[in-house]
This record gives C-alpha cells, sequence and structure tokens, in this order.
C-alpha cells in the first residue's frame, strides 16, 4: 500500500508518516505544491492525503490534476479550513473523503482503511482478524463462523478497533469517531464504557477472545498478536 | 427640540426687545418732532398777537379763538411764562383732551400784556398714534413673513440633512455596501456625506479586519493543535509508560480536545456572525429534533436523566441545515448539562415554537448574561461558554425569537421560529 502526504507542517508530516509507517504503508511525502504535482503525476498511489492550504499552490488542484489524470488513488482532504464550502469543492472534485484540522492519527487510519476498502472491489472483502470476520458491505460480524448482532455504535466501536488493532486509542478519540462532533459538547465519556461493555460481552458469549485491554487513564488497545 | 424652532426663537428673544426699543425711540422722536411744530406755531400766533397789541386803543382783553382759551389780558403781576402742557375741557368730546399753552408777557406803552394761546394737541396724538399702529403693522408683518419664509426655506434647505439622517438610522453594517452618502449641491451638506462616507470605510475595513482576523487566528491555531495531537497519540502508543505518565497524556489530551472545541467554535460564531451559512433549505424541525435526541440518548441514561419528547406538532422553517442541528444540539447540550441528579428534560413542539426544559438549579449569573460569550453558569468546568451564544447567534441570523425562563425548578428555553 503506498500512500503519498501532502502537508507543508513538518512536525505534522512527520507524525503522520511515523504513524501511518507503523501500520505498515509506505508513505511518501511532498511538503509544497511542486513537489507534490510532480510525484503525483509520475507515480502511482493506493492513497493521496491533501492539505489545501499549501505553498505555491492549492491542494484542490492537485485532486483535480489527479482526477483528470484517471488515477484510482483514494483522495482524502485534510484542512485547517473546516468550512463547508472548501468540503463541497474538494469532493466535487472528486475527492473521497474530508478530515479537518485537528484530527486524531486513529481516526484519519480508519478513514485511510476504509477508503481502501471500497476502492479494492476486486480484492478481498472482508476483514478477518482471527476467528472475527467482518463483512462491511452488509456491516456484518461473524465469530467462529457465527453471526453476532451488534448495534450500530458497537459495529462502528468494533470496525474502528480493528482498524486500529495494536495501539492505544484514547476515549476522546473513540467519542470522536462514533459521535462526531457532537463529542465536542459531550463533557465526559463513561458512556463509552456502556458500549464496550456490552461489544465484549457479545463477543465473548460467541466464544471470542477478549482483545481489548483497557489502559488506565488513557484508553484501549484492541490487542492482536 | 427642532432646529426651526430654536433659530426662530433666538430670532424672536434678540428682534423683540430691539423692536420694542426701535418703537420707543421713534414714538419719542415723533413726538418732540410733532411738539417742536406746534411750538413754533404757538411762537409765531405769539408775534402776530404782539402785533395786535400795537393797534390795540385801550387795554383790555382780547379773544384770539373762538373758545377764548387764546387771548390777550391787560395785567399788574406777571406770572411765569413759556410753554405749558395743559389739558383744557372740551365740549364737543365732552372730555378733556391734552393741550399746549404759550403764555408770554410783552410792555407797551407801560401796559403790561398777558398773551396766551392754547393749542390742543389731539390732532398731533392722533397723527403719532397712526404712525405708531402703521409701524406695528409692519414690523407684525415683518415677523410673520420671517416665520413662515424660515420655515418654507429649512424645509427645503435642510432636506439633504434629513436625507442623510435617515441613511445613517438605517445604517448596518452587515450591509455596508448598500448604504452610500449621495453627493449634495450644498457644500456643507456635501462634505458632510463625503466625511460619512470616509468614516463608514473606515469602520468597514477595521471591522472587516478585525473580523478576519478572529477568524485567521482560529484556522492558524488548527494546525498547531493538529502537530500536539498527532504526537500524543504516537506517544501513546509507547509500552513502556508508567501509570501517573498515562495521566498526564489524558490530562494533556483532554486539554487539547477542550481547545480544538473552543477553537472551532470560535470559527463557528464569527462564520455565522459573517453570513458563510448563506444556503438555506426547508427544515423539520420534529425530524431534526428526534435525530440529535437520538444521537445524545447514551449520555442523557448515562447521567440517569429521562427525556420526554412532546412532538405535536411538526415545524417548517428555511434555514441552513447545519445551523438547524447546531441550534438544537447545543440546546439539548445545555439541558444536559446543566442538570440535576435523575432529572428530566422535556423537548416540546407548538406553535411555531420549540421548548427546551431541563430540571436545575437557579441561575447564579445575572439573566440577561446568559446569551453572552465566555458567561458560564455554576462555572463548569466543562463548558466553553460559547454553547448558548452560538444558539442566540444563530436564532438573531434567521430572526428567531430566543426566550429564557425559570420556571419551579426548571430552565426553560422557547425559540420561537418566525
Amino acid at each position: 500500500m503506498k500512500i503519498l502526504l501532502i502537508e507543508d507542517e513538518p512536525d505534522l508530516r512527520k507524525s503522520i508518516k511515523q504513524y501511518l509507517y507503523q501500520e505498515g504503508y509506505v508513505v511518501e511525502s511532498a511538503s509544497d505544491f511542486v513537489k507534490a504535482s510532480e510525484k503525483a503525476g509520475v507515480y502511482d498511489y493506493d492513497c493521496v492525503l491533501v492539505d489545501i492550504t499549501l505553498p505555491k499552490g492549492s491542494g484542490l488542484d492537485i485532486v483535480k490534476q489527479l482526477k483528470e489524470s484517471g488515477s484510482k488513488a483514494g483522495i482524502i482532504i485534510i484542512s485547517a479550513k473546516n468550512s463547508s464550502g472548501d468540503k463541497i469543492k474538494g469532493l466535487d472534485l472528486g475527492a473521497d473523503d474530508y478530515l479537518a484540522k485537528p484530527f486524531d492519527l486513529a481516526e484519519l487510519n480508519s478513514r485511510i482503511k476504509a477508503l481502501i476498502r471500497r476502492r479494492n472491489f476486486d480484492g478481498n472483502k472482508s476483514i478477518v482478524v482471527n476467528e472475527i470476520t467482518i463483512l462491511p458491505e452488509q456491516r456484518q460480524v461473524n465469530v467462529n463462523n457465527e453471526l453476532v448482532s451488534l448495534t450500530a455504535k458497537e459495529y462502528d466501536l468494533l470496525l474502528f478497533f480493528i482498524s486500529n488493532k495494536n495501539r492505544v486509542v484514547s476515549k476522546n478519540t473513540i467519542a470522536e469517531h462514533l459521535w462526531g462532533d457532537d463529542s465536542d459538547q459531550m463533557d465526559s465519556h463513561d458512556f463509552i464504557y456502556v458500549h464496550l461493555r456490552n461489544l465484549r460481552k457479545k463477543l465473548l458469549d460467541r466464544g471470542c477472545t477478549d482483545y481489548v485491554q483497557t489502559i488506565y487513564g488513557i484508553g484501549y488497545n484492541f490487542k492482536v498478536s | 427640540m427642532k432646529l426651526i424652532s430654536k433659530t426662530l426663537i433666538y430670532y424672536l428673544l434678540i428682534s423683540l426687545p430691539l423692536l420694542v426699543i426701535a418703537g420707543l425711540l421713534s414714538y419719542f422722536l415723533i413726538k418732540a418732532e410733532l411738539r417742536d411744530g406746534t411750538d413754533e406755531t404757538l411762537m409765531s400766533e405769539k408775534v402776530n398777537a404782539q402785533k395786535l397789541i400795537h393797534s390795540l386803543k385801550d387795554s383790555k382783553t382780547i379773544y384770539l379763538s373762538s373758545d377764548s382759551l387764546s387771548n390777550i389780558k391787560w395785567i399788574l403781576g406777571k406770572l411765569n411764562s413759556g410753554f405749558i402742557d395743559t389739558l383744557i375741557y372740551d365740549q364737543e368730546e365732552n372730555e378733556n383732551v391734552g393741550a399746549r399753552m404759550l403764555r408770554s408777557y410783552y410792555d407797551f406803552n407801560n401796559n403790561t400784556y398777558q398773551i396766551t394761546i392754547v393749542k390742543t394737541t389731539m390732532e398731533e396724538e392722533e397723527l403719532l398714534e397712526g404712525i405708531l399702529a402703521a409701524f406695528a403693522l409692519i414690523i407684525g408683518f415683518l415677523i410673520v413673513s420671517f416665520v413662515i419664509v424660515n420655515w418654507l426655506l429649512s424645509k427645503t434647505l435642510w432636506n439633504p440633512f434629513y436625507k442623510t439622517l435617515s441613511e445613517l438610522n438605517k445604517y448596518e453594517i452587515k450591509n455596508h455596501e448598500q448604504h452610500k452618502f449621495t453627493p449634495e449641491k450644498t457644500l456643507e451638506f456635501n462634505q458632510l456625506n463625503v466625511a460619512l462616507n470616509k468614516m463608514m470605510e473606515k469602520i468597514y475595513s477595521d471591522y472587516v479586519q478585525q473580523k478576519e482576523f478572529t477568524e485567521n487566528a482560529s484556522h492558524e491555531m488548527q494546525t498547531p493543535l493538529a502537530v500536539v495531537k498527532a504526537n500524543l497519540s504516537l506517544l501513546m502508543q509507547s509500552p513502556h509508560l508508567k501509570e501517573d505518565e498515562m495521566n498526564r497524556l489524558q490530562t494533556i489530551e483532554n486539554t487539547i480536545k477542550k481547545l480544538s472545541s473552543l477553537n472551532k467554535a470560535l470559527i463557528l460564531l464569527s462564520k455565522i456572525e459573517n453570513n458563510q451559512f448563506s444556503e438555506s433549505e426547508t427544515i423539520q424541525v420534529k425530524a431534526v429534533v428526534s435525530k440529535i435526541a437520538d444521537n445524545f440518548i447514551d449520555v442523557i441514561h448515562s447521567k440517569n436523566i429521562s427525556l420526554d419528547l412532546m412532538l405535536y406538532q411538526d415545524i417548517s422553517s428555511k434555514m441552513n441545515p447545519t445551523l438547524a442541528e447546531i441550534l438544537i444540539t447545543n440546546l439539548l447540550q445545555n439541558a444536559i448539562r446543566h442538570n440535576t441528579e435523575n432529572g428530566q428534560i422535556t423537548i416540546e413542539l407548538k406553535e411555531n415554537s420549540l421548548i427546551i426544559s431541563n430540571t436545575g438549579n437557579p441561575l447564579t449569573i445575572p439573566e440577561e448574561q446568559l446569551f453572552m460569550r465566555f458567561k458560564k453558569n455554576d462555572a463548569s468546568k466543562e463548558s466553553l461558554g460559547l454553547g448558548l451564544s452560538i444558539v442566540n447567534s444563530i436564532a438573531k441570523s434567521y430572526g428567531f425569537d430566543i426566550n429564557y425562563s425559570y420556571i419551579n425548578s426548571s430552565h426553560y428555553f422557547k425559540v420561537v421560529f418566525n
């Protein structure tokens, strides 16, 4: 999996690169419009992460360029300008997703995975983690080939855990993934625990290993060896 | 008081005493002039009388006028001679009338004669009255015509001023482009309009700059926040973290989250105030309320709050869908946050209004500060103090009424969709 990261802020570029590298992606990066345009024109990528405000040009023009050259890469816009205008413009140009800064790396990771899954029609449509099999198109989960019926929130939570397996994800990050912008309005995230408890119970009932580790003070880790 | 009335009053205050003085002066001047005339006549009659004395054969009394008041008498002693103002009885008019009398003495052939010449001053007085009446009439006419002319003139002369004034009253900084003070032919009013245009431009550009500053500052903060957040995520992955280190990371993460929420809220506020949510569609309030209530049901249950939805009537409103959601979300969030243990939230839709009420302690801040930025009740830690001011901003931008009341230990927020 090859990813092109177009971001002018060096510290952010470094962090994203490191996080995605740990996920097993090959990540190339560009710091301005000219370099980004060059790379996007020469190489093929599975996914392109592009910031809108770049030195020497606009990230939206990169999206345009990719689409005009018939690139099959999935495109995620990462922007500090959380304006619906930019969002609509980007998506109209053919971007697949839009993520406003500041975002969580776990959230970015899960968006990339979802995007690659959607793009990979010919490939494997299911996600398999040991005894757990997820069929994203049907939003269905099987454990040991037995169907587990999950609520929408429980399903999203499980998919988010699996997208970020073997990583510590904080309660804030989970809340933001499940409730979106509304999570800004929620004071404590104790209610996440209710969903987690139910999910855990349903999985354990089907004879699933308890993968979810509680990391004291921070959040959880879906640990798969 | 109107400027025109004021000018008139000042004019009258100054001109009336002047006119009175002028009137008195002319009265006395004319009177003196008339008296001089009378005296001259008396003097010439006296000379005639003296000539008459020369022709007298013996000394006796001679009457010089029919009423026998003017006469020549032979006398022994002399009284004071000279002009005297006196009154005489007029039989025709049956009243005393003013008269001028000249008494003089003339010695002729060792005899002394007293010459008395009397003339009524009635005609002079009538003349004086006539002149004064004409004078008063002219002044009266002058004043009346001045008032009328002044009134008419100021109507036309001040017209540009009233135009400028009404334009100023209508001025709203959001619709700056629609306001313009047009050039006028009168120099002063033209200067006023030019100055006003200049001032408005300056205010507007300062306003725009200020607005842009808030917006840009918030945007500029997003990237550094993203850097901190990303590094924090990476740091959390470290396998060797001790418990207190994790607690610190959690504190940092919560703070970053709060900071970015604050930033988002500020950007949102400036966007609402800049009318950047212009696209609107017909919103079914009932559906939005149901959706948001659903999204918050986990939080509501985790706090042991019961939620009562009384959506009797659907309301359609033309507004931006994002803002509609934010409006209702913030009100519901407010009701959750400032609730009591085992409390209650009621959402009611009826007669064009949305009423969200919740059990809670009375306000600790004055009611009129409730919708102000960064005014927090009970200084709750989690609250940013921006939620209700965003609600207010949205309501204001659509012309909705928003009311607050506290009845029976419950807070009521009522939005009237006009």
